[in-house]
């Protein structure tokens, strides 16, 4: 106890080494928390949303792009044997009031929803139905989504669906009996299916037709006799499939992040293993003398570990809020970057689990437990006559130098074997991956001292024999410089290697968008929607614009989602020129050839669908059309940086034989040569009327395109900055330490004459010293980083084939970030040394 | 050479066998002595003198269990030292040892009650009862109320008394002190080496003292010395040889 509170009352005694700690635990632990916290709160409302939607039901009817016949329902009411089936229509609608509200539509039969769904319990059927069947355009919302819409029951609420305005009348509320379907019903309105079918523009249609088939041995006779009836564009699929192949989409997404997140704790551990290096070098008199009294090795090791787990609880009590309120603000990103990339996703509130919160103390306090493994072995380690000495540790750490850096090798070359593993698992190229960077954080203090040595001569040179001092303050005292210069050195690679791909990434992208963007003009019904309810554009204005004479040539394109039991596939209808062909760039195969294929029924994919599906050339693809399931010969590979999940490319002659779908949503124009640009934008805007289509020039498509990109990186950048912040405060942690601890070497220093500027200045120039040879070792990891995010986890994780761009500025930005943060968290060291009085210092001593 | 009491083979609390002690210096070997063997009697106390270098502090350490000789014995008690575990000699010494050190060494972030109730912690001895019996012997040390104070906040005349009341709260057999009075002026020097061997001669404890001082010496019963890596009783005037 008595030693515990000795422990405790030292690092008390040195409040601002023991602030730095904590705040590299908090700050650790609120990326880690708050990634989590979005991730999860993302994954939650999605799942909850699907479960809540699909209900009880065991299985799902679902068909072709266009749905299913209505009829399908009644003859399978009436031959199908199953009574527990219900049919619906969904889609989704803008509240035009509330800009960015999407209105999910659920359309029921309120007859055959009772065995499915039950989002009024409590009220009367005969009290909701008859309210639902006869009023026009009827529908029921949470109390509290009626509140925020500011309508009452009675009240109209006009809605966008599509390109058409429609109006809705609120007449009653959705009372759901717990708050998990409250919190998945926020956005959705209820309603009868034949107005849900009038507001979606599907009359006739179906969405899907929910299924509750009996438990056991039945559930397959059951199944099989409806499977009977079904028409071939028609399949059933598990109720969870649906889900579980749109949480797949987003996976890599969350965990990219994820491991991000992480990388920004590890920094924060460095911190940690910095405050208890310096706290037991620090301590080592005190050490000594406990050893000499009898404390035992093993209760030093338990009490450095002690104070460790303190200062990590701290850090996780202080992350933990701030983590809470940095989620909330990175929800709003990770949710808007689901919505470009994948699907449309309304999340308002952020969901804590058991398991984040549980990630996250553990990380915190087992975190700097571990970081605090090798200074506890450090304290108690050395004999205890050796304790009492300071050269001992400087002399150990030395000798285990080059054994140290051995290890850092073998690191590497285990991360870089990992990374060559034949394998498509993106945590184990993550794991590979820090592997490296570990590997690399071992070498770094080997490399600092050759480093170091190296410059030595030029310093002597420019600065005498100061400058012949600060450089070798750093190699003399390598056990915190060391790790001073690792931490800087993680912290600034990871920028750099960050910076290099986000730049490749956007230069692959921009000219690909270069390339495929040939159009002047595009017209398209919907902005930047992904999901199956793609809107067509008007046919009128189709045939309007195909046969305009200042138009030279239009390429009509649909996007078409199709679902089948092992997820979901996109096809990329193309009504295209020759010309507009030659803008894809092959992978695989080449254009001329492609197009020919393409023309006998063949179908070409992107890289990511080429990747994701090993799938090559002259291999085929099984696609559900509206005439059953179909092989498709694979033309070629081409280059497509749109979706994740990857495209089926196909012609539209090929489409319209085994698809009933016509529709066209988006039209790349080529103007007729000498037609403005803004005037055929006015004259288009004219065809169009007061349907709100999107016409864009290439130009601000080509900008759109690219700020969607933009966004989707913020989140990384977010804890980009966060890992330079922490990186910075290691930084300064490490050189305050550094720098107090040679007190009564500046304080003699002072006693023989140094001024306190040339103190200020020989403490600044350790920190600069530091600082470059950071900077400088940090380019090669942070290149390495880059060639792996790149080459190997994109690819893995995304399936896209980039291009690597190095910038020899980036490269030069990180010497001089790393030379900035470090001259930065000198000076007040610096500072405060110089104004520190010499005579106190050597009667301290 | 061996140096031993009449009688002390069979009454020898402390029993040095053979010791040397070298340590790697510049690719060769160093040698602090060689082949040292001495045996002190229970109750005895023994001033070690000796040149800087000669191996004083480096005898005590061997002696204290800190460190271990490069070849020898160190019987303590009838316990074989040299023989343990790192774990079992620490063990035996906060049981059985207590420490004064030149530079007083107390622990700055304890009290001094604390820094006092520390050894009795170590061996498992917490309450009211060690309380109480670590004021009283601050009462004796003449620093009863300065309970509360942080080793800073002493002089330090005053922080060596308390080194040595926390030397003896545990009540070892053996006391070692390393120049217990090398860092203080000779008034208060002489003021703790009173208190010191007080203790240690009430409480029937042996008593190894290193020290540069012929005042020490005189308090001692016998004075040792290390000369030339070797070890010589010598004859101080005021010390009768044993």
């Amino acid at each position: 106890m008595i030693l515990r509170l000795a422990g405790l009352r030292h690092l008390s005694r040195h409040p601002l080494q023991l602030i730095f700690g904590v705040v590299g635990v908090a700050l650790g632990v609120a990326a880690v928390f708050s990634i989590d916290l979005a991730n999860e709160s993302a994954r939650r409302a999605f799942l909850i949303s699907a479960q809540t939607v699909a209900g009880k039901a065991t299985h799902q009817i679902v068909g072709g792009p266009s749905g299913l016949e209505e009829s399908l329902y009644t003859t399978l009411r009436r031959h199908g044997g199953l009574r527990t089936i219900a049919p619906i229509v969904e889609g989704y609608a803008l509240v035009p009031a509330r800009p960015g509200l999407t209105l999910h539509i659920l359309g029921i039969d309120p007859f055959a929803e009772a065995p499915f769904r039950n989002y009024t319990p409590g009220t009367s059927a005969s009290d909701v139905i008859p309210r639902l069947l006869t009023r026009p355009g009827a529908v029921l919302l949470l109390e509290g989504t009626a509140e925020r819409l500011g309508i009452s029951p009675g009240d109209t609420l006009p809605l966008r669906v599509g390109l058409e305005s429609r109006n809705v009348t609120l007449s009653g509320f959705l009372r759901p009996g717990d708050d998990v379907t409250r919190q998945a019903l926020e956005t959705t309105a209820v309603a009868d299916i034949s107005t849900a079918q009038e507001l979606l523009g599907k009359v006739g249609r179906l969405s899907r037709i929910d299924l509750l088939a009996p438990a056991g041995a039945e559930e397959e006779v059951a199944l099989s006799r409806i499977r009977k009836i079904l028409p071939p564009e028609a399949e059933i699929v598990p109720s969870g499939a649906r889900g579980s192949a749109m949480e797949q989409m987003t996976r890599a997404f969350s965990l990219n992040l994820s491991a991000l997140s992480l990388l920004a704790l590890v920094v924060g551990m460095f911190l940690v293993y910095n405050t208890m290096t310096f706290s037991v070098l620090q301590r080592r008199q005190i050490m000594g003398t406990l050893r000499a009294l009898g404390v035992t090795r093993g209760e030093l090791f338990a009490q450095v570990l002690s104070e460790a787990a303190v200062l990590g609880a701290a850090g996780t009590v202080l992350g933990l809020p701030l983590g809470f309120f940095l989620g909330k603000f990175l929800l709003g990103m990770v949710t808007r970057s689901i919505g470009d990339l994948y699907f449309a996703l309304s999340v308002r509130e952020v969901s804590l689990t058991a398991a984040t919160f549980v990630k996250a103390v553990g990380l915190g306090t087992l975190g700097a437990v571990a970081a605090s493994l090798w200074p506890a072995h450090e304290a108690t380690s050395t004999p205890t006559r050796d304790v009492m000495r300071r050269s001992a540790i400087e002399t150990g750490v030395r000798k285990i130098l080059p054994a140290v850096s051995a290890a850092g090798a073998g690191l590497i070359l285990l991360g870089a074997g990992v990374q060559l593993y034949p394998s498509r698992s993106v945590p184990l190229s993550f794991g590979g991956l820090f592997s490296i960077v570990a590997g690399y954080a071992l070498l770094a203090p080997g490399a600092t001292t050759l480093l170091v040595r190296g410059i030595q001569p030029f310093l002597a040179f420019a600065f005498g024999t100061q400058g012949k001092m600060a450089a070798r303050s750093i190699p003399a005292s390598i056990s915190r410089t060391g790790v001073a210069a690792a931490a800087l050195v993680v912290a600034v690679s990871t920028t750099v290697g960050i910076g290099i791909m986000i730049d490749s990434f956007r230069r692959t992208v921009s000219d690909w968008l270069d390339q495929s963007l040939r159009s002047d003009i595009y017209v398209s019904s919907v902005e930047d929607r992904r999901g199956p309810d793609r809107t067509p554009l008007p046919p009128d204005l189709v045939e309007g614009l195909s046969s305009a004479p200042w138009i030279q040539q239009v390429a009509l394109v649909r996007r078409q989602t199709l679902e089948s039991p092992s997820g979901f596939t996109e096809l990329f209808v193309m009504r295209i020129p020759r010309e507009s062909f030659d803008s894809f760039r092959f992978l695989e195969g080449n254009a001329h050839n492609a197009w020919v294929a393409l023309h006998s029924g063949a179908v070409i994919v992107s890289d990511p669908y080429a990747y994701r599906h090993g799938v090559k050339r002259g291999d085929t693809v099984r696609l559900r059309t509206d005439r059953g399931e179909r092989e498709f010969p694979v033309a070629g590979v081409y280059y497509d940086y749109s979706s994740d999940q990857g495209l089926v490319g196909i012609l539209g002659e090929t489409y319209e034989r085994f698809w009933d779908d016509r529709g066209v949503d988006s039209i790349g124009i080529r103007l007729s040569p000498g037609t403005p640009v803004e005037a055929a934008i006015g004259r288009i805007r004219r065809i169009a009327g007061d349907r709100p289509v999107l016409i864009r020039s290439n130009r601000s498509l080509r900008e759109a395109s690219l700020r969607v990109f933009d966004r989707t990186f913020a989140v990384t950048n977010v804890l980009r900055s966060l890992t330079i912040l922490i990186a910075f405060i290691g930084v300064l942690n490490a050189l305050m330490a550094i720098q107090m601890e040679r007190g009564r070497e500046h304080a003699v220093l002072r006693a023989i004459g140094l001024t306190p500027r040339q103190t200020w200045g020989l403490v600044a120039g350790e920190s600069a010293i530091i600082g470059t040879v950071a900077g400088i070792l940090a380019v090669p990891l942070g290149a390495a980083q880059a060639l792996l995010l790149i080459r190997f986890i994109n690819r893995r994780s995304f399936g896209w084939t980039m291009q690597m761009f190095v910038d020899p500025w980036v490269l030069l930005q990180a010497v001089v970030l790393a030379l900035a943060a470090s001259l930065l968290a000198g000076l007040y060291p610096a500072t405060r040394l110089a104004r520190s009085s010499p005579a106190r210092a050597l009667q301290e001593e | 050479m061996r140096i031993l009491p009449a009688g002390a083979a069979e009454t020898s609390l402390v029993e040095l066998r053979a010791l040397t002690k070298s340590h790697p210096e510049g690719g060769g070997e160093r040698v602090v002595f060689r082949n040292l063997s001495a045996g002190i009697r229970r109750g005895e106390t023994v001033a070690l003198l000796g040149r800087s270098g000669s191996g004083k502090s480096t005898l005590l350490n061997l002696i204290g269990g800190i460190d271990l000789p490069t070849a020898g014995e160190v019987i303590l008690d009838g316990t074989n030292l040299t023989g343990l575990s790192e774990q079992r000699r620490t063990l035996f010494r906060r049981r059985h040892i207590g420490l004064v050190f030149q530079s007083f060494n107390l622990i700055p972030t304890l009290t001094v009650m604390e820094n006092l109730l520390l050894p009795l912690e170590l061996n498992g001895k917490t309450g009211e009862r060690p309380r109480a019996a670590a004021q009283a012997l601050l009462g004796r040390v003449g620093l009863a109320d300065r309970a509360g104070a942080y080793p800073d906040r002493l002089s330090g005349g005053e922080q060596q008394r308390v080194a040595v009341a926390r030397a003896v709260i545990h009540d070892p057999f053996l006391l070692l002190a390393d120049e217990p009075t090398g860092s203080l002026d000779a008034e208060t020097g002489m003021r703790v080496l009173e208190l010191l061997v007080g203790l240690a001669r009430n409480g029937g404890r042996t008593m190894i003292i290193v020290t540069h001082s012929d005042t020490v010496a005189r308090a001692a019963d016998r004075v040792l010395a290390i000369r030339d890596g070797r070890l010589v009783e010598e004859t101080f005037p005021g010390v009768a040889p044993a």
